[in-house]
């Protein structure tokens, strides 16, 4: 079922209806093998072209000035100097007097300039008057009596609570209660490649090279933004630097971009620096608990009782699932949004996943050491039913026994010595449905392929299962097949967002090449004087089923298109693809209690994402997600002065990212589920990983590191705090 | 990036002649650029003039008698490979492998290590006009500390970054400059000035002048080592680095006839400990030793408000760089 609601913690999708005309092979030959990327070696040498790589002739660079404050009020604005400034072809005032700038970096002005460095250097040029307005740096200002009230209504925004059961007799069944508080910090997206586009007008047309997870959509928000029909334009995105949610649209740099670019005449490149992108492209919110939660005497939850709240920066909201994936039959859960003068959070992998995984799965193991039981045999229990896309009960042991879980000690390793390991785990879930995708393929009388479909690669491999579909459902090698994707006028697809994007082209890839090959059997049937529906595409060849012999070689079928192509546009249709992963990660980590630093070992993931088109690219997911939770437990912090409210690590120096050595060992299991048809795989493995390595943490040191970023600071602290009052977790 | 002109001095005579002009921030000498570049680009720095300086003497010589010298054009990829040198300074090279990343010890310098700017994001950010930027006060004190100095009392609270000048200062080296005036040699550990006696550098260093060669005299029973501590092991800032050269007494026995303990990222200048020193004197080191050692050198740490964990991790540096010195395998 392709498109079953999603149910939070039960999505028990009844046995899948297969396609009946184009059902996926029983028996692949390239779908689910370990297929290298088609676009792997222009990539890595070079050649492929991003955004960042256009070079229209005559163009020229468009800067952003930002603003320094927080919080401030536009007094004036002065572009004298700066348009006078050498190279400076185009200059605007984004904002007006009297507007308000509601965070550092918010966009204030813009220019264009010949040059990068003379783009950079006319910005300073640009005069600004600014009433600087009290700000709101952290979560704790906020909620701080007598704090500003910054926003128009209010800095906290409650929302709705969420109850189920009862929650006293939840409490009352309880033999063991664990009351703690845990915390996540503000994530940025790093995309490697920064926020950004290249203008270029021909008369009322725009083109539009953009760094962007949905061509079709930016073309939309241009055409709307600048009043020009969509028709008038086209966005391309062949080969992108990574999205993470975090690229939907022009955004204010795109729509700045292609208005620098008509004022000044000229190709305009308006990619973020490392600064910008870091200020104002987007987060993951913070997030802050504090939970009550009761468990019998025999292990299970029976209540679980939470105010949580999180800041989603200037005006945006910070929700999150909680509790995650465990059933606490009697629970209750407020959540605020506390709004502070920072960049606005935007959708990032799994968006608030990671945050309810943490705070759930640190239950958990506190609630087991209350318990005295093993955290994983805890776990199990307190699993909901087994279903194809809640499948924890079968992948905890699995995934237990090839990371050897049974050699775990209690909490606090034993062992002497400064260097303390331990192991912790989570499970994750997510939908990865997609659909509502448009494909275009042609057979060239040479025997060529082409498949044309608007959707566009992040990186993740989609251009690479486009052209496995389409060689798999032709019976042809790869090689012969072109496929086409990131541009606006091609077929539609939607964002690449909510790992929707392999479920929803894989299906119209399929049905397009299948009815292409239903077109080329009907050319070629009378010839060979049989019935098309008899024929079969295999092994490069289309033949009588069951008879290879009685057939043509791919190219000489092909040569009877005589000079006209063939050419079918084709769907989505249901029951090729669904929706609902679940998967679970174990994590070892080592930490050096004299220094605070620990090191994540080893992670154990054992992920299903339904039919898997490209092994490869399917494990690539996960690692690429691993990596980034391990970032997510250890590194990543976007920290403001608690003062002036600026940022002071927008780099990749103090904002950590890790590098080579800092990358565990990833064991990665897939588990094919080919009657589910093709799931999305881009979010799940990324959920687990902090919680994992945190309960991993805990275990090493016997204390128990409630937020995250685990820094050696946190560690050292927490073990001193444990010296002075003597206790254990 | 303002603009600047470009001085491609092709010896060390024509570089000394382009900074004979000088003066502070405007013509800088550049060499693997690493430090400066980045300066430039957040606008930092912005010199109406460069001198290239890579044509510097760069080589490095390990007599088995006498002094060693590297020249200062050398890149730390230079001194990290360099057998004679990793076989006597040991200290050194561990030091030089365990800078930022291959590409960066591939163009950064010897010279350019011991010159490079802090890293605090104070300094680094342009909306904080901090005291070494001739503003008024400086952020760290009631902002976010974790990385700054645990030595000192600022009023500049930043940590010296160098990665070569605590095993520098620790092997007594002397630091070859010269100037418009000729050339002069600076006892490595008088190189580095604290904030109240430079606020706009961090080194004794005159505009107009360039290290040229770093010379290290022959470590007689000598046993020394360089432990760093680092948050992340790819390309990372040290949280504390510990380097110590002691001096073994000749009688045998592994006594110890005198010390040099030198911390790196704790204080604006990389931070000899005296009582550290003054501990180890005429002890035989062990580990409860390394301990006392270690207690000493912090014994005065002025933690902010947010970094008083550094002195925990100091500690553990210093303990292991000793433990290490005397052979043992540590951590």
């Amino acid at each position: 079922m392709a498109d079953t609601p999603q149910v939070p913690e039960v999505n028990a999708p009844s046995r899948p209806q297969p396609h009946e005309k184009y059902p996926w092979p029983a028996e692949p030959t390239l779908v689910g093998k370990r297929i290298q990327r088609v676009d792997g070696p222009i990539k890595v040498t070079g050649q492929a072209k991003y955004s960042y790589d256009i070079n229209r002739p005559g163009g020229l660079h468009g800067r952003i000035l930002r603003s320094p404050h927080p919080h401030a009020r536009i007094v004036a604005i002065d572009l004298s100097a700066a348009s006078k400034a050498p190279g400076v072809k185009a200059v605007m005032a984004v904002l007006q007097p009297g507007a308000k700038v509601m965070f550092q970096g918010e966009e204030v002005a813009a220019l264009a300039a010949a040059t990068e460095e003379q783009a950079d250097d006319a910005l300073r040029l640009i005069k600004v008057q600014y009433e600087v307005l009290p700000h709101i740096a952290t979560e704790a200002l906020a909620l701080r009596e007598g704090a500003p009230q910054v926003f128009k209504d209010g800095n906290i925004k409650a929302g709705d609570t969420e109850e189920a059961g009862d929650l006293e007799a939840g409490f009352k069944a309880a033999a063991h209660t664990v009351l703690a508080g845990y915390a996540t910090q503000v994530q940025t997206h790093v995309s490697l490649e920064t926020h950004g586009c290249v203008c270029e007008w021909d008369g009322d047309k725009l083109t539009s090279w953009v760094s962007t997870q949905a061509v079709h959509g930016t073309r939309e928000q241009f055409a709307k933004a600048l009043d020009i029909p969509q028709a008038n334009v086209r966005v391309i995105t062949e080969y992108m630097g990574g999205g993470f949610g975090s690229k939907f649209g022009p955004d204010a740099q795109g729509i700045i971009c292609a208005k620098l670019a008509k004022q000044a005449g000229a190709a305009v490149k308006l990619l973020l620096d490392r600064k910008d992108e870091h200020l104002a492209s987007g987060n993951r919110p913070s997030s802050a608990s504090k939970i009550k939660a009761g468990v019998s005497a025999d292990g299970m939850l029976t209540a679980f009782d939470a105010e949580t709240w999180g800041t989603g920066g200037a005006g945006a909201g910070s929700g999150f699932p909680l509790p995650y994936i465990y059933v606490f039959p009697n629970r209750r859960r407020k959540h605020r949004d506390i709004f502070t003068n920072a960049g606005p959070q935007r959708a990032m992998r799994a968006p608030g996943h990671p945050q309810g995984c943490f705070h759930t799965e640190m239950l958990m193991d506190e609630l087991a050491d209350k318990l005295r039981m093993d955290p994983l045999a805890f776990r199990i229990k307190n699993l909901p039913p087994e279903a194809p896309n809640a499948m924890w009960r079968k992948y905890f042991p699995i995934a237990a026994e090839r990371f050897g879980w049974s050699k775990r000690h209690v909490t606090g390793d034993p062992t002497p010595g400064p260097i303390k390991r331990g192991m912790g785990c989570a499970a994750n879930r997510w939908g990865g449905g997609g659909q509502g995708t448009k494909a275009h393929c042609e057979i060239n009388p040479d025997g060529s392929v082409v498949m044309r479909c608007g959707t566009q690669d992040l990186g993740v491999g989609t251009k690479t299962i486009v052209a496995i579909i389409t060689a798999e459902t032709l019976g042809i090698p790869m090689e012969l097949v072109r496929a086409e994707i990131g541009d606006s006028n091609y077929p539609f697809s939607g964002g690449s967002g909510g790992s929707t994007t392999a479920p929803g082209v894989s299906p119209a890839i399929r049905v397009t090449s299948g009815m292409a090959l239903d077109a080329l059997k009907a050319k070629v049937a009378p010839g060979l004087g049989v019935d098309a529906a008899t024929l079969v595409a295999s092994n490069g060849r289309i033949h009588v089923k069951g008879d290879p012999s009685k057939g043509l070689a791919w190219r000489d079928a092909c040569k009877q298109l005589g000079m006209e192509p063939l050419a079918v546009d084709g769907q989505w249709e249901r029951g090729l693809s669904a929706s609902g992963t679940s998967g679970v990660q174990f994590a070892e980590v080592e930490v050096d209690i004299e220094t605070g630093v620990s090191k994540v070992t080893r992670v154990t993931c054992v992920q299903d994402c339904g039919l898997i088109v490209d092994q490869l690219t399917a494990e690539s997911q996960c690692i690429g997600g691993i990596i980034g939770g391990v970032n997510y437990a250890l590194f990543e912090d976007r920290i403001l002065d608690r003062v002036t409210g600026h940022m002071v690590n927008p780099n990749m120096e103090w904002y950590r990212i890790a590098g080579p050595s800092d990358i565990p060992t990833i064991d990665i299991t897939l588990m094919n589920q080919p009657e589910r048809g093709v799931i999305g795989i881009g979010e799940p493995p990324t959920i687990s990983t902090a919680a994992a390595v945190a309960n991993a943490v805990a275990n090493a040191i016997g204390a128990r590191i409630r937020s995250i970023p685990i820094t050696p600071e946190k560690v050292i602290t927490a073990l001193a705090e444990r010296e002075k009052t003597g206790g254990t977790l | 990036m303002k603009a600047f002109a470009y001085v491609n001095a092709a010896n060390q005579q024509e570089a000394l002649a382009a900074l004979s002009t000088a003066t502070r921030g405007r013509r800088l000498p550049l060499a693997g650029g690493t430090d400066l570049l980045g300066l430039m680009k957040d606008y930092v720095a912005e010199p109406d003039v460069l001198v290239n300086v890579k044509n510097l003497p760069a080589g490095i010589a390990v007599p088995a008698q006498g002094l060693a010298v590297i020249g200062a054009a050398a890149t730390l990829t230079d001194v990290a490979d360099h057998a004679a040198l990793a076989k006597t300074y040991p200290a050194l090279t561990d030091a030089a492998r365990g800078v930022g990343t291959p590409q960066i010890r591939n163009v950064g310098t010897v010279g350019g290590n011991l010159m490079q700017r802090p890293r605090c994001w104070y300094f680094r950010n342009e909306e904080f006009h901090c005291l070494k930027k001739g503003g008024a006060r400086c952020f760290a004190v009631e902002g976010e500390n974790q990385y700054h100095a645990i030595f000192g009392d600022g009023p500049c609270h930043i940590v010296h970054p160098s990665s070569l000048a605590p095993p520098l200062i620790a092997y007594n080296a002397r630091i070859k400059v010269a100037g418009p005036q000729g050339e002069r040699e600076i006892e490595a550990g008088t190189f580095f000035l604290m904030p109240d006696r430079n606020m706009f550098g961090e080194t004794v260093l005159e505009p107009t002048e360039l290290v040229t060669e770093v010379v290290i005299p022959t470590p007689r029973n000598v046993s020394a080592a360089t432990y760093e501590v680092k948050f992340k092991q790819s390309h990372d800032w040290s949280i504390v680095t510990a380097s110590v050269a002691l001096r073994m007494s000749g009688g045998g026995g592994g006594v110890v006839e005198s010390a040099r303990v030198v911390l790196g990222a704790v204080a604006p200048v990389p931070w000899r400990s005296l009582p550290a020193e003054q501990m180890l004197k005429g002890k035989r080191v062990d580990e409860a030793v390394a301990w006392q050692a270690a207690e000493a050198a912090l014994a005065d740490a002025r933690p902010m408000s947010g970094n008083g964990y550094k002195v925990q991790v100091a500690k553990t540096a210093l303990r292991r760089a000793i433990m290490k010195a005397t052979g043992a395998k540590v951590v």
